[in-house]
């Protein structure tokens, strides 16, 4: 291999710019790698941009993704190729060649600033007449974006948070492109980025690793006649509806249907459409919380006089936090009727739709609706086939991207890893967990040719500005006509060059175009200016283009202050001018007056350890100590018991051929064998301290102590099966639990074929001492009860469930399950299957069927109970050691439910495996691959360079009191034992210390110190009042008449 | 109510009864117009076979209530046939009726079936080289060569014994269904009320009207109208019908005779079509006895036609045994399908709608009072 070693590439390719290909660009980026993100579409963002909330939180969807679109656009090492599709790839795991054709977008990317110009005044799709004055007859465009339900012009961006964010001329429908005529946006963009020029381009990328995330197509009720193939306007699909609650969507968030534009009644949810049919026997495995999500806000909108019936087969609320939001949205008055709805027929007057379906207890019921959204299920890309065909990877029988159980990454060709919905459906956290772990793999793949490509920005020397005065520079931005349209940015200017220390003022129309860039650069030189403020756009895209501006004039990027004149401003106060104008003024001046005070802050290098622990000898602690070690990095795995391979020893068989031990047995040896792999059974942390880049651990291995160095953490401690107390366990032996009956089948050589075996699933488990559902279970009775049958075809067995949750693929084994005569039958909760003992041990289970309104009896031979997956007992101590928090049901809270589903919010600390929450062995493997990833960004760097702008400890006024110990969401204050001399008197006491590496200068630690003793830098007390003072100064008398401004400061 | 892990596999001894991937929704029941909150069908019914309750299924009066329109399978999202379903169930309770196990035996096992109908053909022509007369060569004399008096003697007795086993059989079922039910008590009463809707049932099968392919009610009813009107001609007026007059064009005799024939011959090879092209939904599976019943009447009413037009065209040997085989299809038929087999529903289907009414009724009073 040491001759492919020269030829492999330091970069990668990623298809798909969804949330998946933008975590994998990200991880691979900030660990070295150059990408190329190819999307194919205008913008990033897949449908996570379109979504409103997010389950199981209610988490702004756009809130939480934006950052990381603004980041994915300000990334040095990745490359965006927007509308761009794959042509071929030649070449071989380390070095492929990878052609791709970029479709015109007949606007100059490098000249458009976004501002939005264009759109304004194309003619296409608008109602209006045209300007000769006859009628337009071109049809109205639907806008993609909202899923048809507005309209949008030829030229569009495709939402407003879209990366890039530049204007998209559509050629199917601009006239200019189609007919020679019009032109209009040409002449109204004032950057001059329109360019009818533009051909499509073909080149070539060299790539180690591609990582395809082409994500999913939503089912279309085009086919779907019984629904009415999406010609009866009230009936929408979740998507649209999502758009529909959207405040940025086409009602602007009202809550209305279709046809009338009247706020509904009652909203009927038809789940399944699309799947778990027989064309496509999976499930689609989110819809039945995206409806729940959708149904509690549009509860939200409209409050109790909202009526919602969700109508589903089986609620499946498997995940995280999943069965407490159903349980939250039942007791929100959210009806769950549980039904399989045939066809809708739609009242051709009023529009409403009528449903009949069979209740639970068999009776026809009709029902109409105002509006009816059915939850259309997941589809694989369009796209598969040929991104199969292109990359050479397989697909299953639906097109979706065929992995293995223990490799959930790896398509079949190597080099090339898949991640998110194009593989399985599945949500958002899944989604990211996968798309790390297929970043770790090209990782792993690349490692000795990590930092090849990517670019390290070089600036000139600081400029030391000690003692000089303020000299202020201020930079105004028309922004199109986004804000010169509004206010009188010239009357802002010659304002805001009389306030004190301001020796230069100036506007353009874009103050973020590379020109006007330059100029800022050009006016510090000339006017020897020290601080510099922009009135333009929110700091949130644009502050870090300033920023990077002021270092390469060789400003200390602190030095600078951003103004928001635009979101702030003229977009809030599009019709008042000059209330608009006077409070620009005042922006400004706030902005100047904190600029004066700005001190040059500075950037600390933290060295970082470049080992790793991973606590925890499972499945999950093996593949991320196996992922993190085959990326260079040393690692300490830490077991308590004497035997890697945790839990999983007692699997015997899973659903498909896979054989576990066979897996575990290899990963042992593997993990055993390595070389960068110190493993310490029968050992326990002893005692955690540090921080990123620098944890320090002890271990006690048998009474022998170790310690060792670590720059980033995993916890993989897995979680047990709970041993229930219900049902005779324990008393009579013929109760087991699912685990020891996988034991008992696969081992006792002696067992009798019995007559019929009864599971019982959600024993203990959502109820009220564990409410969250254990989300394998159903999927192992069903690999148990196949198992049954495979042995002893003529055992009865019965599964007695409340909904079976075989999301997924894993839908597929239920039917088999069915088809091979297993007998599933619902059990209501409020009526639990009861264990009736005869004398003489026989068992009979005995429960109520609400289809067939009778008590059913089984003699069974074996009752097998479904326990949940339960959290370590020893999870508290680990947590308080390592200063990670808990969720409610005591497994470990990660940062972010949706986005950091590995992450602490503790920096280098990292969680994978079921001790995050129960999930499969795939699942964990990919988790583990995704703290890999994770951890190997923070371990491939040599130091951590924190922030500039962190909180500060006056140790002379610190009282040592901890009040910042408790409030600090990051944990980067702690107390430290000091020596003081006061006066002569020398004492030892307690100090507040904030590591630089932790703190991310939120400030919650200064507003909260009882000594003020703590500084939050760049947001200190006197530069808040004075930003306040000037606020309070206000503009004093401006009146605008025939365009002079008269000011009086 | 105690649970049987068999009993699916013995229902499939009886033909499809597929439960690929039945999740239970209740989409068939749904769109099944037939089915009424009083008697849902066909989940429950499937659900009785697959958790293995047989008390309920013996019990059940819904197998017969569904005409198989094939709207079920339809619509079924998981191509589940709940139609066929239905079907087989029928052929089970059939089975579960007869006490002889015949029936049991016929539509499990091919060899049974067409053995039976073989060796009762068999014996039919061995009966006409004991019994039948001279055959008369220059002219056709049919009454000549099989006495009317005596194959009138032979079809009374083989009315009365095969009303004697399907009687016998529709008690079982009126045991089953109605007397061991003891969910609704029923005034005898209802029993004398009610049976103007077996009358009308059995006259009209209006039932089937109410699918949404009424268009299978009138072919159906049509066969039905010319099955009976031949088994009357034939049982009661025999002697009228097997005569070597003929009659002008405009007698009864003739147009009834032509009637019951054509409209057997054309539905009868209507059906056989639809089966052999698997023209829709219900016909994507086919029995041995989906077969054989319209099959052997096809043959029956075609060789009763043959006979017909060969004493016409006075042929009298052509006639003669035209004849003969026409008693050794339509003997076996009768024998082998009225009471243990296909034919037997003519009986049962409308007695399910008269019970059901009877206790629609029974549940309607017990409520009101």
């Amino acid at each position: 291999m040491e001759s492919n070693k020269n030829n492999k590439i330091g970069a990668a390719v990623v298809l798909g710019g969804g949330i998946a290909g933008m975590q994998a660009s990200l991880d691979l980026a900030s660990s070295g790698i150059k990408v190329y993100l190819v999307e194919t579409k205008p913008s990033i963002g897949g449908v996570m941009a379109q979504l409103d909330k997010t389950f199981p939180t209610n988490d702004c969807a756009m809130c939480t993704m934006a950052p990381r679109l603004v980041e994915i656009s300000r990334h040095k090492n990745i490359d965006l190729i927007s509308l761009a599709e794959v042509e071929s790839v030649k070449g071989e795991a380390g070095n492929f060649t990878v052609t791709v054709k970029k479709r015109p977008r007949y606007v100059n990317e490098d000249k458009c600033t976004g501002c939005g110009s264009c759109l304004a005044v194309c003619p296409v799709g608008k109602a209006k007449a045209a300007a000769d004055g006859k009628e337009n007859k071109i049809k109205p465009i639907p806008d993609e974006y909202n899923e048809g339900l507005s309209t949008r012009p030829a030229v569009s961006i495709p939402f407003p948070q879209a990366i890039p964010n530049k204007a998209f001329i559509d050629s199917r429908y601009c006239l200019y492109l189609n007919s020679g005529k019009c032109g209009n946006c040409k002449k109204a963009c004032k950057a001059d980025a329109i360019d009818f020029e533009q051909k499509e381009k073909i080149f070539e990328l060299n790539a180690g690793a591609i990582i395809a995330t082409p994500g999913y197509e939503l089912f279309d009720i085009g086919s779907k006649p019984e629904y009415g193939q999406g010609k009866f306007e009230n009936v929408v699909t979740a998507i649209k509806f999502e758009r529909i609650l959207s405040a940025s969507g086409p009602y602007q968030g009202k809550v209305l249907r279709p046809s009338d534009k009247k706020v509904p009644k009652n909203i009927g949810f038809i789940q399944c459409v699309g799947s778990r049919d027989h064309e496509r026997d999976y499930c689609s495995a989110v819809c039945c919380m995206y409806a729940t999500k959708e149904a509690l806000i549009a509860k939200e909108h409209l409050g109790d006089q909202l009526e919602i019936d969700i109508l589903y087969m089986d609620i499946r609320a498997y995940g995280k936090g999943f069965e407490e939001y159903y349980q939250r949205a039942q007791k929100l008055g959210v009806n769950y009727i549980r039904s399989r709805v045939p066809s809708i027929e739609e009242d051709p007057k009023t529009k409403n739709l009528i449903i009949n379906y069979l209740s639970d207890n068999d009776k026809k019921v009709s029902k109409e609706y105002d509006m009816i959204v059915l939850s259309t299920g997941l589809l694989a890309p369009k796209s598969a086939k040929q991104i199969s065909g292109t990359l050479g990877i397989s697909l299953n029988e639906y097109n979706f991207c065929n992995t293995g159980s223990f490799s959930p990454v790896n398509s079949s060709r190597d080099g090339i890893f898949v991640a998110g919905p194009f593989t399985e459906p599945k949500d958002v956290p899944e989604t990211v967990t996968q798309a790390s772990g297929a970043a770790a793999k090209a990782l792993s793949l690349l490692s000795d040719v990590r930092g090849t490509l990517v670019k390290e920005k070089e600036y000139p020397p600081e400029k030391d500005i000690t003692g000089q005065d303020a000299r202020i520079g201020v930079f105004i931005c028309h922004c199109g006509k986004n804000i010169g349209g509004v206010a009188n940015v010239p009357e802002i200017v010659k304002y805001a060059s009389t306030l004190p220390s301001v020796v230069h003022a100036e506007d353009n129309l874009y103050m973020c175009s590379s020109d006007a860039i330059d100029k800022i650069k050009q006016k510090i030189e000339e006017h020897h200016l020290n601080r510099v403020v922009v009135a333009s756009c929110t700091p949130r895209t644009h502050e870090p283009l300033f920023k990077n501006t002021i270092r390469e004039a060789g400003l200390n990027e602190y030095l600078f202050e951003m103004a928001n004149i635009r979101e702030h401003c003229t977009w809030a106060h599009m019709h008042e001018p000059e209330a608009a104008t006077k409070k620009a003024m005042g922006l400004v001046q706030m902005a100047v007056a904190k600029s004066r005070l700005l001190e040059p802050l500075y950037r600390q290098f933290v060295p970082i350890n470049q080992d790793c622990l991973v606590i925890g000898g499972g499945i999950a602690g093996m593949v991320a100590a196996m992922e993190v070690a085959n990326q260079g990095f040393l690692v300490h795995l830490v077991e308590k018991e004497e035997k890697l391979g945790g839990g999983a020893r007692k699997l015997h068989y899973l659903l498909g051929n896979d054989k576990p031990q066979e897996y575990l047995n290899d990963l042992i040896k593997s993990v055993s064998s390595h070389e960068k792999i110190m493993v310490h059974t029968g050992a326990n942390i002893e005692s955690f301290s540090g921080s990123i880049g620098k944890f320090k651990t002890i271990i006690n291995s048998a009474g022998t102590k170790q310690e060792f160095e670590h720059g980033a953490t995993i916890v993989a401690t897995g979680a047990i099966e709970h041993k229930p107390s219900e049902y005779m366990y324990g008393k009579n032996k013929k109760v087991m639990t699912q685990l020891e009956f996988e034991e008992k089948l696969s081992t006792d050589a002696q067992l009798k074929p019995p007559e019929c075996v009864v599971m019982i699933q959600c024993v203990e488990s959502r109820n009220d001492e564990r409410p969250y559902c254990s989300r394998i279970c159903c999927g192992t009775a069903v690999k148990n009860a196949l198992k049954i049958k495979e042995k002893f075809p003529d055992t009865g067995v019965y599964v007695l469930y409340r909904d079976m949750r075989t999301f997924g693929f894993m839908e597929s084994y239920y039917t088999k399950a069915r088809q091979k005569g297993i007998v599933f039958a619902i059990y209501n909760n409020e009526k639990k299957p009861e264990l009736i003992e005869s004398n003489n041990g026989n068992l009979t289970v005995k429960y109520f069927d609400s289809t067939l309104q009778e008590n059913i009896e089984i003699d069974s031979d074996y009752v097998v109970l479904s326990t949940p997956v339960t959290p370590r007992p020893e999870n508290k101590e680990l947590a308080s050691m390592l200063k990670v928090p808990l969720d409610q049901n005591k497994f470990f809270l990660e940062a972010h439910i949706k986005l950091k589903p590995v992450d602490f919010a503790t920096d280098g600390i990292f969680l994978c495996g079921i001790a995050h929450y129960p999930k499969s062995i795939k699942d964990s493997i990919a988790q583990a691959g995704a703290v890999a990833a994770r951890a190997g960004a923070i371990l491939s760097k040599k130091f951590i360079e924190t922030e500039g702008a962190i909180s500060v400890v006056n140790e002379a006024k610190c009282i040592g009191c901890g009040t910042c110990v408790t409030v600090c969401p990051y944990n980067a204050p702690a107390l430290e034992e000091v020596t003081v001399t006061v006066e002569e008197v020398t004492y030892k006491t307690k100090k507040s210390k904030i590591n630089p590496a932790a703190c991310k200068g939120c400030g919650s630690c200064a507003a909260a110190c009882p000594a003020g003793a703590i500084t939050a830098s760049h947001f200190s007390s006197k530069e808040i009042r004075e930003v306040i003072d000037a606020f309070d100064r206000g503009v004093r008398s401006v009146s605008i008449e025939k365009g002079v401004v008269e000011v009086t400061v | 109510m105690k649970v049987d892990p068999k009993l699916l596999s013995d229902v499939r001894k009886y033909g499809e009864f597929d439960v690929t991937g039945c999740f239970n929704c209740g989409s068939c029941t749904v769109k099944c117009n037939l089915s009424k909150d009083s008697s849902t069908f066909p989940r429950q019914s499937m659900r009785h076979v697959v958790m293995g309750l047989k008390d309920q299924l013996n019990s059940s009066l819904e197998p017969w209530l569904c005409y198989y329109c094939g709207d079920c399978s339809k619509t079924c999202p998981r191509q589940t046939e709940p139609g066929e379903a239905m079907m087989t169930l029928r052929r089970y309770l059939t089975s579960k009726y007869d006490w002889t196990g015949l029936a049991s035996k016929f539509y499990q096992s091919a060899a049974w079936e067409i053995g039976a109908i073989f060796i009762v053909a068999a014996f039919v022509l061995a009966l006409g080289v004991m019994f039948t007369g001279p055959m008369v060569t220059d002219r056709v004399e049919l009454n000549t060569f099989a006495p009317v008096e005596k194959v009138h003697l032979f079809d009374m007795g083989m009315f009365v014994v095969l009303s004697f086993f399907i009687i016998s059989n529709a008690f079982n079922m009126f045991h089953l269904t109605m007397y061991k039910d003891k969910s609704v008590k029923i005034p005898i009463s209802l029993y004398i009320t009610q049976l103007k809707e077996l009358m009308v049932q059995f006259a009209t099968q209006k039932k089937f009207r109410e699918c949404t392919t009424s268009s299978r009610w009138i072919k159906h009813w049509l066969i039905v109208a010319g099955y009976v009107t031949m088994f009357i001609l034939v049982v009661v007026f025999l002697g009228w019908f097997q005569t070597d007059n003929i009659y002008p064009i405009y007698h009864p005799q003739r147009w009834l005779g032509y009637f019951a024939t054509i409209v057997l011959v054309v539905f009868t090879a209507e059906i056989i079509y639809g089966r052999i092209i698997k023209r829709d939904q219900i016909h994507r599976f086919s029995h041995l006895s989906d077969w054989l019943f319209p099959i052997l009447l096809l043959l029956t009413a075609v060789t009763g036609i043959a006979v017909h037009a060969f004493r016409y065209m006075e042929l009298p040997l052509p006639t003669y045994y035209t004849y003969a085989i026409h008693m050794a299809i339509a003997v076996p038929m009768l024998v082998v399908e009225v009471p243990f087999g296909k034919w037997s529903h003519l009986l049962y289907r409308p007695l399910a709608v008269y019970f059901q009414s009877i206790k629609d009724k029974a549940i309607l009073l017990q409520k009101g009072g």
